[in-house]
């Protein structure tokens, strides 16, 4: 078995892959992580999405066209709950720099709710993509979970492959076993093909002068969310899905809710509450 | 004899007047054939068309969203197996 770490997109990326030989696998899959970072974050003034953020349209390039058109199915899919035109929200609540930096700061300002939801066009003829005036994109969680995915597609044909970028795991080739956090301790799920994501409001937090904040906007409120629920992880095919869900079920706002629209559209979930509660939901048990 | 093969020849004359004959009745060369209306003279026709065309590429709509979301159903990956374990994880998924 093959281990590679290195950071890419603001943490840690851990690799394992069943094959030999691996390095030059193991090393291609950092390379493009590298490359999807450098067109899709939102902290580089050169990237793509952010000359699409301060210009407003942007003739993009394939990667960033899937990303978007993959926040805007979601957005839809999940009634707004997963918004990719949060990022003013995310500024506003003082998320403004990398993690790193706003954790190190010394509080952002009072909080104001920032509207969310603006228009995104994309013409695929022409490979353009349009913001309405005032919209910004994020796509943090979404394109690390691209990224994910697209190092596992390097890795998974030469044998079983695991990628962890910073809490996405994706896992293809064999049965791997998957740590949980939950309440009650660690719990280990076995997984063959698919990916497991967590979000929470546990890390990426900070102070502010009016108190604590964390990065999960509410796109109904252009705050962040509120709720019983610590974090949720979600179970899914991709880790995009993964991304998606896992936050989705984090915004239905309580676990009692999070867990009834798991269980009613088959997603397994692990959620985890603040007052210390563990729920199962999606069919596992 | 002489005759005999005459009149066997006049038996075949006679039958092959006959053929020609009524070929030439059932062809029916005095009756002309009626013009068929074209669309562009007949606004009812011409509407029918329409119709028919626009049946036509709804149709098509209609066939070819059903192969579209039949190739999205045949190409969506197996939704994950999943089960807990006791063993030690290999990695451990976190808010991220």
């Amino acid at each position: 078995m093959s281990r590679h770490a290195f950071r890419a997109m603001g943490t840690t990326v851990e690799l394992h892959l069943d094959a030999e030989p691996a390095d030059a696998a193991l090393l291609a899959a950092e390379a493009e992580m590298a490359r999807l970072e450098r067109l899709l974050s939102r902290f580089l003034p050169t990237s793509e999405l952010s000359r699409l953020n301060s210009g407003g349209e942007l003739a993009a390039g394939p990667d960033l066209l899937a990303v978007v058109a993959a926040a805007l199915d979601a957005r839809e899919l999940t009634a707004g709950r997963f918004d990719p035109t949060v990022h003013d929200a995310l500024v506003a609540a003082g998320y403004d720099r990398s993690f790193e930096l706003v954790a190190a700061g010394n509080g952002a300002p009072v909080l104001v709710g920032t509207r969310c939801g603006g228009g995104v066009a994309i013409d695929r003829a022409h490979g353009l993509i349009r913001l309405d005036p005032g919209v910004k994109l994020d796509l943090g969680g979404i394109a690390k979970g691209y990224a994910a995915d697209r190092a596992l597609a390097i890795l998974a044909p030469l044998g079983p492959a695991l990628v962890d970028a910073g809490g996405d795991v994706a896992v293809a080739g064999k049965p791997w076993p998957v740590g949980v956090e939950t309440a009650l301790g660690p719990l280990t799920l076995e997984l063959s093909d698919g990916a497991l994501a967590t979000s929470g409001r546990d890390r990426r937090r900070w102070r502010a002068s009016d108190g604590e904040r964390h990065h999960l906007i509410d796109p109904a409120t252009g705050r962040p969310a509120e709720g019983d629920l610590l974090r949720v992880t979600a179970l899914a095919a991709t880790t995009v899905e993964a991304e998606v869900l896992a936050k989705a079920l984090f915004l239905a706002g309580d676990a009692d809710r999070a867990a009834a629209e798991a269980d009613a559209l088959g997603i397994p979930a692990v959620l985890v509450t603040r007052d210390g509660r563990t729920v199962l939901a999606g069919g596992l048990a | 004899m002489t005759s005999h093969v005459a009149r066997l020849y006049a038996l075949a004359a006679s039958l092959l007047a006959l053929f020609l004959a009524w070929v030439g009745v059932s062809a029916a060369p005095w009756q002309a054939d009626p013009p068929a209306p074209t669309a562009a003279e007949d606004p009812a026709a011409a509407a029918a068309l329409a119709r028919y065309e626009r049946r036509l590429r709804q149709d098509a709509r209609l066939v070819q969203r059903i192969l579209e979301k039949r190739n999205r159903e045949q190409a969506a990956p197996p939704p994950p197996t999943v089960r807990i374990v006791t063993a030690p994880p290999v990695a451990t998924t976190r808010t991220s």
